[in-house]
């Protein structure tokens, strides 16, 4: 047997080595082949990027409770507070720890903030559609970790940013302009940073363009298919919820495909 | 073995990195191992995810004694599946049609399902012993030292449980001549 599964010699080759049981020898053989059909069962792509996201979130907050044990205790009105003052003097290394961070995990706000500065320092309306697009997905997949835990309310609150994400990504994105009074930055939360206006097409546009509506396109399919097949493992209390996100996510993606269009 | 020592070692001293390696390393082989034990793809998803975030919160008490990391994964995944038939109360699960790898050809994809199916619902009349050999050689892709090393027995032992496993399912596997 360890000839044929390890060395991959041919079934006929093994059996010339054993001529008198050949007849036995086959069928254990032919066996010992077709059990080898465990090597394709293969997860699911959705899920293994699903997962994969999850367990770089929780490998993160590993991470720093062991190398930051006062984490765990620094109140969360003072984090936000950090975060104002800090965000823009912030070593690359907690600005990335905090971006796999999910929604129960101390570093989110620092994420959430992150993700404003960027959109709030990108000049080019194309590149703050592709951080929407960007921030988009990574609030369907919180969506889908909160799911797992029955948090309806927290779903509620996240699905309310996919919906703003998305309605920026349209708005960026649309050829009608749309000049936008800026808006102050506030007490967290909500925290709002100023948009710029409607920038100058810069060069290269139309490649991020066509780049982006490829990128939304398939976010369009995949993010209500993985939202869906949260939906039938969610437990009853967080399925509400749920099916507002998935009709959060339809019609902001037909409303950014339309703009990108 | 050596790589994956140093590997396991800055892993246990917060290397998120070699953490992660670890993760992309044995990922698949632990969601074959559950889907092969329990017959059900759903539940194993969450099931493997699960064995790599408790191997995350006990990587520290794992001592190296010349035993592959899977090793102690597929213990940490055993440990798993033992409790979800213990939950469950049942020893047979109804099978889940997407058990097949993502292949582009439908003849082939609906040959490799029925082919999974059959291996699965067959593992179902082999002892614990022998299902649990069968899992860590085809689904694990342990070689028998590895095994005998995981499940604390002797190679000949493992050998023979191999074998015996292969008898039986040659009773139930539908194997053509021409395979």
């Amino acid at each position: 047997m360890e000839r044929l599964l390890v060395k991959g010699e041919t079934i006929e080759q093994c059996l010339q080595s054993y001529p008198e049981q050949a007849a036995t020898l086959k069928s254990l053989l032919q066996t010992a082949l077709a059990s080898r059909q465990a090597v394709a069962i293969q997860p699911r792509a959705e899920f293994k990027a699903r997962a994969r996201y999850q367990f770089h979130s929780a490998l993160q907050e590993w991470v720093t409770q062991r190398r930051h044990p006062f984490l765990s205790w620094f109140p969360r009105w003072a984090t936000v507070v950090t975060i104002v003052l800090g965000v823009l003097m912030m070593g690359g290394g907690t600005i990335a720890a905090a971006s796999y961070s999910m929604p129960d995990n101390l570093l989110y706000p620092v994420k959430l903030a992150t993700e404003q500065v960027q959109v709030a320092l990108t000049p080019s309306d194309i590149g703050k559609a592709e951080l929407c697009a960007k921030f988009a997905d990574r609030r369907v997949a919180e969506i889908i970790y909160t799911a797992n835990k029955g948090d309806a309310q927290r779903i509620e609150v996240i699905t309310q940013r996919l919906d703003e994400r998305l309605a920026m990504l349209a708005r960026l994105t649309s050829p009608i302009e749309v000049a936008e009074a800026p808006r102050m930055l506030e007490a967290p939360p909500p925290m709002q940073l100023e948009e710029a206006e409607s920038s100058q097409e810069i060069p290269g546009d139309k490649n991020n363009r066509a780049k982006l509506r490829s990128t939304v396109a398939n976010y369009a399919i995949n993010h209500p298919a993985g939202l869906r097949a949260a939906l039938k493992k969610a437990p009853e209390s967080a399925k509400p919820a749920l099916r507002r996100a998935i009709a959060v996510s339809v019609a902001g993606y037909e409303k950014a495909l339309k703009a990108l269009d | 073995m050596q790589d994956e020592k140093k590997l396991v070692e800055r892993a246990q001293h917060h290397d998120q990195e070699a953490f992660a390696q670890l993760y992309e390393e044995h990922f698949d082989k632990i969601y074959r191992y559950v889907t092969l034990k329990i017959g059900n793809e759903t539940e194993a998803e969450d099931m493997t995810q699960q064995v790599f975030l408790n191997a995350l919160q006990s990587i520290s008490s794992f001592k190296w004694k010349g035993v592959p990391f899977s090793a102690w994964l597929f213990r940490i995944a055993h440990n798993q599946v033992v409790d979800y038939f213990r939950s469950k109360k049942r020893t047979t699960v109804p099978l889940d049609e997407s058990l097949a790898s993502d292949n582009n050809n439908p003849q082939l994809l609906t040959e490799q399902k029925l082919d999974i199916e059959q291996l699965i619902l067959a593992t179902k009349q082999l002892t614990e012993a022998q299902r649990e050999v069968i899992s860590l050689r085809f689904a694990g892709e342990l070689s028998i030292a590895q095994v005998a090393k995981a499940i604390g027995k002797s190679q000949g032992a493992v050998k023979a449980l191999q074998h015996s496993a292969i008898v039986a399912l040659r009773k139930t596997l539908r194997v053509t001549e021409d395979e």
